[in-house]
């Protein structure tokens, strides 16, 4: 095992490594999330979700609308 | 109008959430009128009557637990219920179940209370229940998990909504901690007494990260849930940026689960802990600020809703309270300033602008929101919200600045010296001090609890014309057909 | 490649990875304690609570007082002289739960323990104003009033033994605490025979001032006079506690 590998093994280093490795993992996350417009578009496309329950609501609404007029026809 | 109905059976179990947004104002009132109560009685030691069961060290944790768990649990729940059938586009997994959850809950928030009043407690703060109470929240809690986690599995969306995210971590995370901090033995089956499992340091150090992140994931997590859902409903546009969104969760998530030693700063324990959590106190600003930018950018180019539609008030100042306590709260854990903050009521201010200002405030603008389309109908009236927001927000102000004052004076006093290296105040001589900021924090207890009543009537009245507006329905419909 | 899609469309992979996530603070702060040395200095004297004053501790948690009180003196120097040397983790050490409180609406009460009469505690207790006029705590008359309930005392002391404080029911217990801690404080640890010490020690101490009677207020006041009382402050030089910040 080489010298310098044995710098992380070392416990009062445990707290640099641990920090380190959470930062590069979050960098990771940004560059994941930032990079790429295909990407970018894809994920925000996906924020419109609670806004399109109102169109099936509507269409649910309708559905209830014609029901309610249903014994009319009997 | 027939949103909930298609054919006999209804889309979405409305009735589950209907029970728990009742009892969220019931318990809301209860606890915060507790806590006027107790606030006067620092104030005024007379109200104290000599009676054990009003005495504050009893009641103080019948406030924390009513508005902790009563009204924030049961809003919690009601919103929870909401958003994930909405979101999923599909009815909740289990109606009895979903009912189980909910008379477990509310036995826990009741018996817990009355307990207290009763002298039982386990004295860790915020999970005062004894055991048999805790398994009773135990049981509820499993089948609540089931039967979130099992209607999202019935979704009809590929996709889970970001405002679940929050939700399935707040309700893994309360598991947790739930677990955990409660492990205590029983002094015998039938005695309600129980003894903490750890003692000393590890108990104190298992206690605050059960409290500080009962404030991360249940007063804050689940609270940003109800955020994700009812802001961008509320404005007709989608959140601000929904890759804003996947960061502050998992930071949010990641990093709060380290600070809850900052609450034992300069104690007994170990001061690499204490250190550890302070550092990671600072970068947990950076998520919630996030969190706020995101929820507050929601409304970008469309500001003026905050002049037409006090919902949109109710929210967007609930934020913005978020914003200031979370900025608060990183300040209160460094050492130095902690030194002064800590034991004083500094602290109790913060938790009030963070309890108040954010939690108590988003659930009103999301409670505005939810309950007339439970009812199908409109709020009775838009007036007595605006009247709501002005007494809560007034109250608020007058709660928090009163105990700046009263923390941080009372922090100054204690550790000033004369000119001989003497101290130069007695401890009674504070309390002294405190009776004026005491006072004027009780005046902004009552104006919140003021502006809940009008909240709980202007509810009430909506519920009642509902089913006026229903009845009126049903006639018409009669009435046609009679005539056809 | 990995995909947040791939998260955000399965739960159970989404529950994994929270779990994951928010687990890591908990271990790495919590689990250290309980086996790093350094964490609870070794100090002599430190011994479990007598059956008297553990109901009394078991009063001051009914009544609530840690939500005013706390037991923990930072190292600073107006807390200093005002109630003493700082806490140290040994002195919480059978504290099923701790009490160091997070609140000062009245004083620190960690070192309480010989700094005033028993009469000075009885006529505060009973009504604070008496002795300290600006005094905002209640009154907590019934203790003078209510006789102490210690017919589950050896269930109690049971249930802590089984949290790991060492009070004793079999004789090589017993002797084990002879050797630790004395044949005096051994004899308190003794679970069978705690009802009669306790009799003895309400009786001989008559911390309430009623001689006939046993009341909750004898045991809340045995209680407050232990406290911070067991640490000899002066076999230790200050370095050495150090050590253990």
């Amino acid at each position: 095992m080489p010298d310098w590998f044995l710098w992380f093994t070392r416990f009062e280093n445990t707290k640099v490594v641990a920090l380190l490795l959470f930062f590069t993992t979050f960098c990771a996350i940004l560059i994941y999330l930032y990079t790429g417009k295909k990407r970018g578009k894809r994920l925000e496309s996906y924020k419109y979700m609670p806004l399109q329950e109102d169109e099936q609501d509507l269409n649910a609404a309708n559905g209830g609308e014609n029901e309610t007029h249903e014994p009319d026809k009997r | 109008m027939a949103q909930t109905g298609i054919g006999g059976v209804q889309q979405y179990n409305y009735d589950i959430i209907k029970k728990f947004a009742i009892m969220t104002l019931v318990w809301g009132l209860l606890g915060m009128a507790t806590g006027v109560y107790i606030a006067s009685e620092l104030a005024w030691p007379f109200l104290n009557f000599d009676i054990p069961q009003i005495t504050f060290g009893r009641l103080r944790p019948v406030h924390t637990t009513l508005v902790i768990f009563g009204f924030g649990g049961s809003a919690l729940f009601a919103t929870s219920y909401y958003v994930v059938q909405r979101t999923c586009q599909t009815r909740l997994y289990s109606d009895w179940m979903a009912t189980l959850t909910f008379w477990g809950w509310q036995s826990a928030v009741a018996l817990g209370a009355v307990s207290y009043m009763f002298g039982y407690t386990q004295s860790r703060e915020y999970a005062e229940f004894e055991w048999p109470i805790d398994l009773i929240i135990l049981v509820t809690w499993v089948v609540y998990f089931t039967v979130y986690i099992m209607t999202v599995r019935r979704r009809s969306q590929p996709h889970i909504y970001v405002a679940n995210w929050f939700y399935i971590a707040f309700i893994l995370v309360i598991a947790l901690l739930h677990i955990f901090n409660n492990l205590a033995v029983p002094v015998g089956l039938f005695s309600l007494k129980s003894y903490s499992l750890f003692s000393g340091v590890q108990d104190a150090m298992t206690e605050w990260w059960y409290g500080h992140n009962a404030v991360g994931f249940f007063l804050t997590a689940a609270f940003l849930g109800m955020m994700y859902y009812f802001v961008p409903k509320q404005a007709g546009r989608p959140v601000y940026s929904y890759r804003l969104s996947i960061v502050h969760f998992w930071s949010l998530a990641f990093l709060y689960m380290w600070v809850g030693a900052h609450h034992l700063h300069w104690t007994a324990l170990p001061d690499w802990t204490s250190t550890l959590a302070a550092t990671f106190s600072i970068m947990l600003l950076l998520p919630s600020w996030g969190g706020m930018i995101n929820g507050i950018m929601t409304l970008s180019g469309a500001w003026d809703k905050l002049r037409t539609d006090p919902i949109m008030l109710f929210l967007i100042t609930s934020l913005s309270f978020y914003g200031m306590s979370t900025f608060e709260g990183p300040l209160m854990s460094l050492k130095s300033v902690n030194a002064l903050s800590h034991y004083t009521d500094w602290t109790i201010g913060h938790v009030h602008s963070g309890a108040l200002g954010w939690v108590a405030m988003v659930s009103f603008g999301s409670f505005y929101h939810m309950v007339p389309r439970l009812y199908d109908t409109r709020v009775y009236s838009t007036r007595l919200i605006y009247l709501h927001f002005w007494l809560a927000t007034f109250g608020i102000v007058l709660y928090i600045t009163s105990m700046w004052v009263a923390g941080i004076v009372q922090g100054l006093m204690l550790r000033s010296f004369d000119d001989y290296g003497n101290l130069s105040y007695t401890f009674v001589e504070s309390v002294a001090f405190l009776h004026k900021p005491y006072v004027w924090r009780a005046l902004g207890g009552l104006f919140f609890l003021s502006g809940v009543a009008v909240m709980a009537f202007n509810l009430f009245m909506t519920i009642r014309r509902s089913r006026t507006e229903a009845a009126e329905l049903e006639t018409r419909i009669a009435v046609k057909m009679a005539r056809a | 490649m990995i995909k947040h899609e791939s998260i955000e469309t399965n739960v159970g992979l989404l529950i994994i990875l929270t779990l994951i996530v928010v687990s890591i603070g908990g271990l790495v702060e919590i689990v250290p304690l309980f086996y790093i040395d350094d964490t609870i200095e070794e100090v002599e004297g430190i011994r479990p609570y007598t059956a008297l004053e553990l109901r009394g501790r078991d009063i001051y948690q009914r009544e609530g007082c840690y939500l005013c009180h706390s037991q923990m003196i930072r190292p600073f120097r107006d807390e200093l002289l005002r109630y003493g040397h700082y806490s140290l983790a040994a002195e919480s050490q059978y504290d099923h739960p701790f009490q160091w409180g997070s609140k000062r609406t009245g004083p620190d009460l960690a070192r309480v323990g010989g700094k005033y009469s028993n009469e000075w505690h009885v006529a505060h207790l009973n009504n604070p104003r008496d002795v300290v006029p600006q005094s905002i705590m209640p009154n907590y008359p019934w203790l003078l009033a209510t006789d102490l309930d210690y017919s589950d005392v050896q269930d109690r002391m049971r249930a802590l033994k089984v949290t790991g404080v060492p009070y004793s029911e079999t004789q090589a217990e017993y002797d084990a605490n002879v050797t630790e801690f004395g044949a005096d404080v051994a004899d308190q640890l003794d679970i069978l025979r705690a009802e009669e010490h306790l009799m003895q020690q309400a009786l001989a101490g008559n911390y309430d001032g009623q001689r006939s009677r046993i009341t909750e207020m004898d045991a809340l006041v045995a209680y407050l006079q232990v406290l911070g009382t067991m640490v000899d402050f002066s076999k230790y030089d200050e370095g050495y506690f150090a050590e253990f910040r």
